[in-house]
């Protein structure tokens, strides 16, 4: 089973300096930065996703690219811009999730293939319009119980007509890409309706969109519906999920991939899980840039606290961590300073059990990744983008390395 | 007001000590009018929050004078900050202090060889209380609150800096002062960015960042053999049709993504630019050098999604052979009946249909522009 890893504009910047926090003054985005592919030695993924959406923007949404990237994004390639190694694939969608409140999607199939075919994609999704709603309940009605939303059927059938009129574009244009058809149901049995719909006009690879709110049962539910009906032929793609525990069974209903960006977001949106370790997930250490935390600077601006003893504590903070990191600084001493700022900057969490366990297990001194190599404790301090998003590689990093582990016990997948 | 007891406060006045000390400075007295003398001397910028506060917000107890601090301000003192601690910074211009009655002004000897018949030299004599709350401080900073905020943080030993000081009789009088002194417009930008190529050393990286392109935009207006030649609008050049900011980010543009990225010698980089915009020129003679509003070729959106152009054309063709004028023109040509600068419809396709004037330097315009003529670049010339 393949782990894509989408593409956010999610890069790291080599010439940060962790203890100045300056980069170098001529350091140009995205081409003097590093995807995550570049910063460990093997890629922690076998490609990555490229939706339409994340480069050009659609309707309303202007997309993460600037104009002069897009256009370099369509002249060089996907492949060349994104420097992706030998090997690696990639696939482009049209980032259904950013249009999710529009009547229909603002993109016509024209539009996607052509990105698709100029950018150089290896695997190219129809357009589709995600459904909102999942009641396994609707494939057995009662008496009484409400009928499926209009809308849900509405949009599985709009999705199966831009699924039917992609496949005949592509064909009459001889792309190269791969074309995949996009199955949006609301219960196991319309998801299987919509998959086979898609096997009949041709498709061989074929990903079911919307599950990402669902739970790994119901995903298992699903692919339970949906597998019998496959062609040995055809393969299937889950969007946007990443359920390590599940890669077996999932592989069983003929899965062969799947995408995730959420090991990368974890390390900086979730609250206590941001930083994956052998045995189990830490929180980050909380140590917010006086100058950018939002609370602390309404507290400066109106008076509440004085910005010289924000500024002297958030440098106590960072002074600490380090100490600590070389074993000469005591980690209850250090939960206290930390605390002091926390109260500063007026966080009603607490922290302190999470943050000793954390300190006593110092997970980042065992990871063999070239993040926790080079950054020692710094991969652990919640504290802007250039800590949180190398936090977020490792956990990529480690997350692939586990899927290896389950692929290479189980042959098959 | 409870907010004014947080802990940061609590802390600082329980380590008030009676500890008074009399900080004694040479400095220079000069009179500007009847009652209002000046003093002139120099300090340490980290000496400088011994005696003075950056802000009286603290002393609202009653008054309920909220703080100056305008929101952007925060990110205003990093950029200072960084400046400080880099390599050889300057700060000439000096520090304002609003003094209350406690602070002294003490002659030398009577006519000292230093003294003039509008300055007198002296000491200044200011106290200091270890640890007193800032609302107690006897100075206020009514100008250069921000440097002052960014010497205290910047992580250097010290910054020897010039303060002109005041005796105010009251709350009144410097609040005035400060009103007076912060009322003064901010230079304007394109004053700035004008000024930016004939400046030498580091700036904040904002403008340390526009300063090449604001160089290769210099060169372009005022070169002889630059096909824009005295077109660019900027501060002293108050006739030029094409705003500076729309070359800047055209320029922009092409140094992070486009062609002038492939090159360090700023004269290839000019080489190319003249080039392109004399191909640019010749086949759109009728809407080059027309004001914006009459062609929308020289609007802000018609230069930056050309410059896109030329950075495509110069992509399709770099590697094989010379970027003359000849190819760039080429190029162009097949382009010249689907461009509408000056009359008619653009056709984006689909529903998109915009009359020619009503193409806006708007990000969203900007971005139909520069894909349709990229596609159509595509479609009409690479392909074909
Ligand atoms: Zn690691």
């Amino acid at each position: 089973m393949k782990f894509f890893f989408p593409d956010s504009q999610d890069l790291v910047d080599p010439s940060f300096d962790f203890d100045t926090e300056k980069r170098k003054e001529t350091r140009i985005r995205q081409r003097d930065d590093l995807y995550a592919h570049e910063v460990f030695e093997k890629p922690p993924y076998d490609g990555m996703l490229v939706s339409m959406a994340i480069v050009h923007g659609t309707g309303g949404s202007t997309g993460r690219y600037t104009l002069g990237q897009q256009r370099r994004f369509s002249v060089e390639g996907a492949r060349e811009f994104l420097r992706l190694p030998k090997g690696l694939e990639l696939i482009g969608d049209c980032g259904a999730f950013t249009y999710v409140k529009e009547p229909v999607p603002p993109v016509s199939v024209e539009q996607v293939a052509r990105f698709y075919e100029d950018s150089g994609f290896d695997y190219g999704a129809s357009v589709d319009h995600i459904i909102l709603e999942y009641d396994p309940q609707w494939d057995r009605p009662l008496p009484g119980t409400k009928p499926v939303p209009e809308d849900c059927v509405r949009r599985q059938e709009l999705t199966i007509q831009l699924a039917r009129d992609f496949q005949k574009l592509c064909r009459q244009q001889k792309v190269r890409f791969e074309p995949i058809g996009i199955a949006q149901g609301w219960s196991p049995k319309s998801y299987s309706k919509a998959v086979s719909a898609l096997q009949k006009m041709g498709y061989k690879y074929i990903a079911l969109g919307g599950l990402v709110p669902l739970k790994s049962t119901e995903i298992l539910q699903v692919l339970e519906e949906v597998s019998p009906k496959l062609r040995p032929s055809t393969g299937l793609h889950l969007f946007g999920v990443t359920r390590l525990d599940y890669v077996k069974e999932f592989a069983r209903h003929s899965v062969i991939s799947f995408d995730s960006t959420s090991p990368l977001t974890q390390a900086f949106k979730e609250d206590r899980e941001n930083y994956y370790g052998p045995e189990r997930k830490y929180p980050a250490i909380r140590v917010p840039q006086v100058d950018i935390n939002q609370k602390l600077k309404n507290r400066i601006l109106s008076g509440e606290v004085s910005q010289a003893e924000a500024f002297r504590l958030e440098r106590e903070c960072l002074e600490a961590l380090r100490d600590f990191d070389r074993r000469s600084f005591r980690r209850l001493e250090l939960i206290e300073v930390l605390n002091e700022y926390q109260q500063l900057y007026g966080s009603t969490r607490n922290y302190s059990a999470d943050y000793e366990i954390l300190l006593k297990d110092r997970p980042w001194k065992e990871c063999p990744c070239a993040v926790c190599r080079k950054l020692g404790i710094n991969v652990v301090i919640f504290r802007g983008a250039e800590r949180n998003r190398r936090r977020g590689f490792h956990n990529v990093y480690v997350t692939y390395k586990r899927l290896k582990h389950i692929r290479g016990k189980a042959r098959t997948l | 007001m409870a907010k004014a007891s947080t802990k940061a406060g609590v802390r600082r006045s329980r380590k008030k000590t009676a500890n008074e000390l009399l900080l004694r400075v040479p400095a220079l007295e000069f009179n500007q009018g009847k009652d209002r003398r000046l003093y002139s001397f120099a300090v340490d910028g980290k000496e400088l929050h011994k005696f003075c506060t950056i802000s009286r917000v603290s002393r609202n107890d009653s008054e309920g004078l909220s703080g100056y601090q305008r929101p952007e301000v925060v990110s205003h003192i990093v950029q200072i900050r960084e400046y400080l601690e880099s390599e050889n910074p300057l700060l000439p211009n000096a520090i304002v202090v609003a003094f209350d009655e406690s602070v002294r002004f003490k002659p030398s000897s009577p006519n000292s060889e230093n003294d003039k018949a509008i300055s007198r030299t002296g000491v200044l004599e200011i106290p200091v209380k270890e640890g007193v709350l800032d609302a107690l401080k006897p100075g206020w900073i009514v100008d250069g609150q921000q440097r002052a905020a960014a010497l205290r943080d910047a992580r250097v030993e010290g910054f020897p800096i010039c303060v002109v000081g005041f005796i105010a009789s009251g709350l009144e009088e410097q609040r005035q002062q400060f009103i007076l002194v912060n009322a003064t417009k901010p230079l304007p930008k394109g004053l700035i960015y004008e000024l930016l190529p004939s400046t030498e050393g580091k700036l904040p990286i904002a403008l340390q960042r526009r300063r090449y392109p604001a160089l290769l935009s210099e060169r372009l207006n005022f070169d002889d053999d630059s096909p824009m030649q005295g077109m660019i609008r900027t501060p002293t050049n108050g006739t030029g049709v094409i705003a500076d900011n729309s070359i800047l980010k055209m320029l922009e543009n092409s140094l992070t993504d486009g062609v002038l990225y492939l090159y360090d010698d700023i004269e290839e980089q000019l080489d190319v630019l003249k080039t392109f915009w004399s191909a640019v020129k010749t086949v759109f003679p009728d809407a080059w050098g027309e004001l914006p509003r009459k062609s929308r070729l020289m609007h802000g959106a018609g230069i930056v999604a050309m410059g896109f152009l030329m950075d495509t054309i110069a992509d399709r063709h770099r590697r094989t052979k010379a970027l003359t004028s000849k190819v760039f023109v080429n190029d162009l040509e097949p382009l010249r009946d689907i461009c509408h600068w000056t009359e008619g419809y653009w056709e984006f396709g689909a529903d998109n249909r915009l009359k020619w004037n009503e193409l806006q330097n708007v990000p969203r315009h900007i971005q139909l522009l520069s894909n349709y003529l990229l596609i159509q670049y595509r479609e009409l010339v690479w392909k074909a």
